[in-house]
C-alpha cells in the first residue's frame, strides 16, 4: 500500500483525539469538581482544579459519625460513608460471584450436556429482558417482603444476578456448545468423571469468557440506581448509589461529587484491568457463535 | 460417541439440576411479579380507592388510546428509542473501526472508549444530572442556567433535561456498543479481508462486502439491548429530570400513573404494552443469531 498522504494522517489523529475527549471529558469533569474547594467550586475555572485538595473526600469518612448538636444536624447531615462503602462491596462482589456460578452451571446444561429443546431454554432465559422494569419493582416488594428480606442486602443479592444473569447464560453457553466434544472425550476415556473434566479442562480454557461474563455483570449492576434505593431503606444499609441518591444536593453537592468517585474509581479500575480480556471473551464466543 | 440411554437419561437429568439455580433465581425475582402486572392490568386495583377491587378486561389498555398522554408519551419513546439507537450504532461503529487498525497509543484509545460504560451509570447519572443542572452558584452554574434557558424556549419546558438524557444514553451506549462491535470484528476470520482486499478496489467496498453482512448479528444484538434500556429506561430519566416529567417516556409515564396517582391498572397495562414490541425485536435476533438448522448438529 502506499504511504498516507499527510492530511490522512492528521484527519486521523484529529479522529482519535475527538473521540477520546468525547468519552472521556464528563468524567475528567467530575473527577475535577471532587477536588475542589468550595471557594474553588464557586469562582474558579469550572475546567481546571488550581489547588486540588482531598478534603471532600476526607470529609464523607469524617462525617460517618453521630450527629453534632441541634443546629449542626439541621446544616449539616452525616452520612455514614463507609456503611455504604462496605455494603456496595459485598453485594458487588456477591452478585457477581451468584451469577457466575449460576450462569455458568445454566451454560454447561445448555452447551454441552444439551437436554431436549436445548436452544430453547437458552431463548427463554434471554427473553426475560423483555420484561418492563417501569414498575415491577412494586410487586417485586411483595416478594421481598415475603421472603423476609426487606431492607436487607440479600434482597439485592437475588435481583442483581437475573439482570445479567440472560446475557452471561447466552454468551457461555454459545462458547461451551461450540468446544469440540474430543476435548472432553480424552479425559472421559481416562476414567475421569465430568465434574472433573469440568473443572480441569473446560473452566480453564473458559477464563476470558468468564472474564467477559464477569466485566459485564459488574458494569449492569453497578448501572443500578431504581433497586438499591428501593429496597435499602435505612441508611446504614445503603449502598453508595442508594446513599448519594439521599444526599442533600444543594448543601452537599462536592461531598456528593467525591462520593460518586469512590464509587467509580475501583469499578473503573478493576474494569480496565480486564478490559483487554473482556473483549477477548467476547470474540471467543463470538468466533463460532454466529 | 455412542451413548446408552440409560447414561443419556442421566445426563439431562444432570442438565436441568444445573439449570436449577439460574432458573429459580429468574422465577423469583420475575415470575410473581410478571403474574401480578399481568393480572393487575385486568382490573381497578387502587391503593387510594375505597371498595374492592373490579376486573374490567381489557379495559385498561383500551382506555390508553383515548389518552392524549399515552400517545405524547409513546410518541416521545419512539422517537427517543429511535434517535438514540441510530446514533450509538453509528457511534460505536465507528469507534470500533477505528480501534480495529493499530496506531500508536490505541490500547490508551481504547481504554478511553471503553471507559463511559465501565464508569457506574448509577453515580455517573447523578454527576452528569449535576452538572447540567448546578444546585448552588458553582463557577459553571450561569452558563449551564443560559443553556438551559436558551434549548426548553426553543423546544419548550423540560427539553433541556430531555437532551441531557438523551446525550447520556448514548454517551454510554456508544461505548458498549463500540467494545461489543470491536469483538465481533476481531471473530471475522482474517482470510475473509485478505480475499476481499484482492477483491475490490475500495475501503467501502469492502466494508460493505464483507465487514457489515458478518457484523449484522452483532448490530442487532447491540439495538435490541439498546432497545431494551431505552424503553425500560425509568432511572436515568427520573434522575436527569428530577420528576418534572415534561417530555414523558412509557416507562416514565407510566411509574407516574401508578406511583403519583394510585392508577396501578393502567400503569400495569401501559408497561405490557411495550412487550410484543420488544418481543418482535427479539425474534429478528434470534433468527439471525442462533439459526435452529445450525444447531441441529
Amino acid at each position: 500500500m502506499n504511504p498516507k498522504p499527510w492530511w490522512a494522517k492528521l484527519g486521523h489523529r484529529t479522529l482519535i483525539l475527538l473521540v477520546t475527549v468525547y468519552c472521556v471529558f464528563p468524567i475528567y469533569f467530575m473527577l475535577v469538581q471532587s477536588l475542589k474547594t468550595a471557594q474553588e467550586d464557586v469562582f474558579g475555572n469550572p475546567l481546571i482544579v488550581v489547588n486540588p485538595t482531598f478534603e471532600n473526600f476526607e470529609e464523607l469518612f469524617e462525617r460517618s459519625g453521630e450527629v453534632r448538636g441541634f443546629v449542626g444536624s439541621a446544616l449539616r447531615r452525616s452520612y455514614p460513608f463507609i456503611d455504604w462503602m462496605e455494603n456496595t462491596i459485598v453485594v458487588f462482589a456477591g452478585s457477581v460471584l451468584v451469577t457466575l456460578m449460576a450462569s455458568v452451571a445454566a451454560a454447561y446444561a445448555i452447551g454441552r450436556l444439551r437436554p431436549p429443546g436445548f436452544h430453547w431454554w437458552r431463548r427463554v432465559i434471554f427473553a426475560t429482558y423483555v420484561i418492563p422494569q417501569t414498575i415491577l419493582f412494586v410487586p417485586l416488594y411483595q416478594v421481598v417482603n415475603a421472603l423476609g428480606l426487606d431492607d436487607n442486602l440479600l434482597a439485592l443479592l437475588l435481583i442483581y444476578p437475573t439482570m445479567a444473569l440472560p446475557f452471561c447464560v447466552w454468551l457461555l453457553s454459545v462458547y461451551f456448545q461450540h468446544l469440540p466434544r474430543e476435548i472432553e472425550e480424552a479425559a472421559l476415556i481416562e476414567g475421569a468423571s465430568r465434574a472433573t473434566a469440568f473443572f480441569r479442562i473446560i473452566l480453564p480454557m473458559s477464563r476470558p469468557v468468564l472474564v467477559a461474563a464477569g466485566i459485564f455483570t459488574l458494569g449492569t449492576i453497578a448501572s443500578d440506581f431504581t433497586m438499591a434505593s428501593v429496597f435499602l431503606l435505612s441508611a446504614h444499609n445503603q449502598t453508595i448509589p442508594a446513599g448519594l441518591g439521599t444526599m442533600e444536593v444543594a448543601l452537599d453537592e462536592l461531598l456528593a461529587v467525591a462520593g460518586i468517585n469512590l464509587m467509580a474509581i475501583p469499578v473503573v479500575v478493576i474494569s480496565a484491568l480486564f478490559a483487554k480480556g473482556y473483549v477477548r471473551g467476547l470474540t471467543a464466543a463470538m468466533v463460532e457463535g454466529a | 460417541m455412542s451413548i446408552r440411554p440409560a447414561q443419556r437419561s442421566r445426563e439431562i437429568r444432570t442438565a436441568y439440576l444445573l439449570l436449577a439455580p439460574a432458573v429459580l433465581l429468574l422465577l423469583t425475582v420475575l415470575a410473581y411479579p410478571l403474574g401480578w402486572e399481568i393480572w393487575i392490568s385486568l382490573t381497578s386495583f387502587s391503593p387510594l380507592q375505597d371498595g374492592g377491587t373490579r376486573f374490567v378486561g381489557l379495559d385498561n389498555y383500551r382506555r390508553q388510546f383515548s389518552d392524549s398522554q399515552f400517545w405524547r408519551a409513546t410518541l416521545v419513546t419512539v422517537v427517543y428509542a429511535v434517535v438514540t439507537s441510530l446514533v450509538k450504532l453509528v457511534l460505536g461503529l465507528g469507534f470500533a473501526l477505528l480501534l480495529v487498525r493499530p496506531f500508536r497509543g490505541r490500547t490508551l484509545v481504547f481504554l478511553a472508549i471503553f471507559l463511559p460504560w465501565a464508569y457506574p451509570a448509577s453515580v455517573s447519572v447523578i454527576g452528569w444530572y449535576w452538572t447540567l443542572s448546578p444546585p448552588i452558584p458553582t463557577a459553571y452554574a450561569v452558563f449551564m442556567g443560559n443553556m438551559k434557558y436558551i434549548v426548553d424556549s426553543a423546544l419548550g419546558g423540560g427539553a433541556w433535561a430531555f437532551l441531557s438524557v438523551t446525550l447520556f444514553n448514548i454517551w454510554r451506549g456508544s461505548s458498549f456498543i463500540a467494545v461489543l462491535l470491536l469483538a465481533g470484528i476481531n471473530a471475522i476470520p482474517p482470510e475473509l479481508f485478505e480475499y476481499a482486499l484482492l477483491d475490490s478496489k475500495s475501503a467501502w467496498q469492502r466494508f460493505r462486502a464483507v465487514t457489515l453482512p458478518l457484523l449484522k448479528p452483532f448490530l442487532a444484538l447491540a439495538v435490541f439491548l439498546s432497545l431494551t434500556s431505552a424503553f425500560a429506561d425509568l432511572a436515568n430519566v427520573w434522575m436527569l429530570t428530577a420528576g418534572r416529567i415534561v417530555f414523558p417516556v412509557i416507562g416514565t409515564h407510566a411509574y407516574w400513573l401508578a406511583i403519583k396517582g394510585g392508577q396501578f391498572g393502567p400503569a400495569s397495562a401501559l408497561s405490557l404494552m411495550l412487550v410484543p414490541f420488544l418481543l418482535a425485536a427479539l425474534l429478528v435476533l434470534f433468527r439471525l443469531f442462533d439459526r435452529p438448522a445450525r444447531e441441529a448438529t
